[in-house]
């Protein structure tokens, strides 16, 4: 079953320990001054696998609000990172997590065009730079347990389970309380899925999240060119050749000289 | 081909496709060989606490952190250093009763009290206090600014361990001794306010019971708040969270500022004029036990003197510094503080009694006002069993007593420290209130940190996390003071205090004393969902 995680976001209060915890479970180093990973100015860049961003917003009461907003990769459930590399250095793993080795990497960035999400980051700052993205603590999630960013949130704001049935529950809590939630489980559909689903009160671009994008699957999308193209090359072979041909023999009669492949007499 | 050109070997048509298709090979083969085994994928090399690294999605008990605003005056923290042991979020939601005793989604605010239990909490210094130390050295360098310092009680007994001492001992005239080393033009001590508060809150007290007493709301003072009982109002903490979680009591706060802003406007106005010192040249700096004083100083109505003198931004308390951080000054300078000879206060606000020193301890402010409001009401001096009033003292959570004062009748108080403790007691006042039944104290103490400002989220980590042992030792220094060191114990002998009220303020309550002394609240609530008891 492919795993996923639930976020609720009107239950978190902007502690930051989910992004102290993916610092130290995933040995990252802090640059609060340039990149910092809670505030207005958290950014998901090559050291910040997971930030929480701050928004000014207004409540369902109509009152000002802050709300914050837990970002790192979705982990698409058919992710367009993976299918447009070009070595298998981003994979998406049977339990659910998109994860990417380094030592097959080529550093082409081709997966930082194709995300929709604007997820994987480049190493600028060193010599032999690698892409850098959250893996969803892809060991501890082979090994049954949940990503280190949700085991330390004080308010329990996400939860780890089977994708499928958290798109369930996250409906029963829409249903439960619908005015504590817009009717939106971001992630539900947005590209094909994501492993991330998310619960809000606001709309989910307000918070920062990308919200528009197709609700197909990309590499699926692609595909539908993509497969095309061995019969295109085909095609495109057969139709150069023949012209090739055609012109071959139209100089050679022009020349004069009898057709070697013995063709039909003009 | 470079190879075959060095050689001189003539590249024929044969060669050339033999090589590309030999390079091609090893190519394919290497890269097939690679992708079967892809390697590590990144991350996880790291670790987090033990309890979180568990099959299954159960909830760890002791989990997380609390948050905290990066604008916090208060408290500031390192995520370098944060190992999400849960401390902090354990003192903010039991000790504290803060964190988790609001309902999610938050509002406009991330709700806290500024008390620094948490920073005391932490075991690895990743919460502290705002670091004000380098403005504070700025202002001393600055020689056209006159600089003032006042120390609150709870410094004198605590910051010796700092320097190695044993827990509480006691090191005032030592502590005084290096604020003068350190620059500082005049050194003040908080005692002095804390007697002036007695006057204030005592004398504020006594009008609300007579004005219960005459059931006459307006009859005298006009504005003068009524509802009893009268609440305490020196500890910010305290003050902010009955602001956030009962404002439906803050007429039961007295209106009197705490020690610490009292003594700022004073300084400002009464000394200034003294002294014939431009007001706008006085920085003021409070050495305080405790972080929400920093937040306290920069309320926005803090400016008394500034208003007075129409210059309204002029801060009445301009740096707060906890006790920790003076240490660190101290030692920034290389000053052995224990080889210190002691030295006194300076005049004018110097002066404090017995009475004020106990303010620092759990009880201290109730038995100072019981002193001085015994005095106030009968024009006498109280029995020698006030002087040791035993059942407002120790470290019991919530502490009751009731006195028989002649012509007034039975005075019942009540003492909380720590803000879970005080829930129990604003729980049963709001639904007294709320039932329309009558008051059942008519005075009652609170002070946001367990064991009072002895243990303030700004004193000494000399144990982690905060023990009894440490605020017994503390609390034991206090009374050896008020007991034995001072030979005046009641807050109205504090001469002092008395010569700022001929030469300036006129009467307690009066309105030079309304003006500078008192202050108002804010309703917080609409910044938080409180939750209610389930």
């Amino acid at each position: 079953m492919s795993k996923g995680v639930l976020v609720d976001i009107t239950k978190c209060f902007g502690c930051g320990a989910c992004t102290v915890a993916c610092k130290l479970w995933n040995e990252k180093k802090y640059d609060e001054v340039n990149k910092p990973t809670l505030g207005e100015k958290a950014q998901l860049v090559d050291i910040n696998w997971t930030v929480v961003s701050k928004h000014d917003v207004t409540d369902t009461a109509g009152q000002s609000a802050w709300r914050f907003a837990k970002k790192q990769c979705l982990h698409c459930v058919d992710p367009a990172c993976a299918s447009s590399c070009l070595v298998g250095a981003l994979r998406k793993t049977p339990e659910g997590p998109v994860i990417y080795h380094p030592d097959l990497c080529v550093g082409c960035r081709y997966c930082m065009v194709a995300c929709p999400f604007n997820i994987p980051k480049y190493e600028w700052e060193k010599s032999f730079p690698k892409i850098s993205k959250c893996q969803m603590c892809s060991s501890r999630v082979a090994a049954g347990e949940q990503p280190a960013c949700i085991a330390v949130c004080p308010n329990q704001v996400m939860q780890f389970g089977d994708r499928d049935a958290l798109v369930k529950e996250a409906h029963q809590r829409i249903a439960a309380e619908p005015r504590r939630y817009v009717n939106h489980v971001f992630g539900e559909t947005e590209v094909g899925g994501t492993a991330w689903i998310y619960l809000s009160d606001q709309p989910f671009d307000r918070l920062g999240y990308k919200t528009s994008v197709p609700k197909e699957s990309l590499p699926a999308f692609t595909w539908q060119i993509l497969s095309k193209l061995p019969l295109i090359l085909v095609a495109w072979t057969a139709m150069l050749s023949g012209i090739y041909f055609f012109n071959k023999r139209r100089h050679a009669l022009a020349d004069g000289k009898q057709d070697s492949t013995g063709g039909p007499q003009a | 081909m470079n190879e075959s050109s060095k050689n001189d070997i003539p590249v024929t048509r044969r060669f050339f496709l033999k090589g590309l298709g030999t390079a091609g090979m090893v190519g394919t083969l290497a890269t097939l060989s690679g992708c079967k085994n892809a390697g590590k994928p990144s991350g996880g090399e790291g670790w987090t606490p033990q309890q979180y690294n568990a099959p299954g999605s159960w909830p760890v008990q002791v989990r997380g952190r609390v948050p905290i605003d990066p604008n916090n005056p208060s408290i500031v923290r390192d995520d370098r250093k944060c190992i999400l042991c849960g401390q902090c979020a354990e003192a903010c939601e039991r000790v504290q009763s803060v964190e988790g005793h609001y309902g999610l989604p938050i509002k406009d605010d991330i709700t806290c009290v500024n008390c620094g239990q948490c920073a005391l909490w932490c075991p690895t210094g990743a919460i502290s206090e705002r670091d004000d130390i380098g403005k504070v050295l700025q202002v001393i360098a600055d020689t056209s600014l006159h600089v003032i310092v006042q120390t609150a009680p709870a410094t004198r007994i605590a910051i010796g361990e700092e320097f190695g001492m044993p827990a509480g001992s006691i090191v005032e005239g030592k502590m005084v001794a290096a604020l003068k080393q350190l620059g500082f033009d005049r050194v003040f001590d908080t005692n002095f306010s804390a007697d002036l508060t007695i006057m204030e809150e005592g004398t504020e007290l006594i009008s609300r019971i007579k004005a219960a007493g005459a059931k006459h709301a307006q009859a005298e003072g006009g504005h003068a708040p009524t509802a009893l009982p009268q609440f305490t109002s020196c500890s910010p903490g305290w003050v902010k969270f009955c602001e956030y979680f009962y404002p439906d009591l803050l007429e039961n706060m007295s209106t009197c500022k705490s020690p610490q802003q009292m003594l700022g406007s004073v300084a400002k106005t009464y000394y200034a004029k003294k002294k014939g010192i431009d007001p706008q040249k006085i920085v003021s700096v409070a050495i305080m036990p405790c972080t929400a004083k920093k937040f306290e100083a920069s309320r926005d109505e803090m400016n008394s003197a500034g208003k007075l003198a129409g210059t309204p931004a002029m801060r009445d308390v301009d740096f707060v510094l906890t006790t920790r951080e003076l240490a660190r000054m101290i030692k920034g300078k290389g000053i052995d503080l224990t080889k210190l000879e002691p030295q006194g206060y300076d005049s004018l606000m110097g002066e404090g009694t017995g009475a004020a020193v106990i303010f620092a301890a759990t009880g201290g402010v109730m038995e100072a006002a019981v002193r001085s409001g015994y005095f106030l009401l009968t024009g006498q001096n109280p029995p020698q069993t006030l002087y040791n009033l035993s059942a407002v003292r120790g470290l019991q959570g919530v502490k009751e007593a009731a006195l028989e004062v002649p012509g007034v009748g039975e005075v019942r108080i009540a003492v909380a420290h720590g803000l879970a403790n005080g829930r129990q007691l604003l729980d049963q006042i709001r639904a007294d209130k709320q039932a329309g039944r009558p008051p059942r104290y008519h005075f009652v103490e609170f002070m946001a940190c367990p064991g009072g400002c002895i243990s303030g989220g700004g004193q000494p980590k000399t144990s982690v996390p905060p023990s009894d042992w440490v605020r017994q030792e503390r609390m034991k220094s206090i009374y050896t003071i008020d007991a034995k060191l001072t030979n005046k114990r009641l807050s109205h002998e504090n001469k002092e205090v008395m010569d700022l009220y001929a030469d300036y303020l006129g009467k307690p309550n009066g309105e030079m004393a309304h003006k500078l002394l008192h202050t108002t609240y804010i309703d917080r609530s609409v910044h938080l969902t409180a939750k209610t008891k389930a």
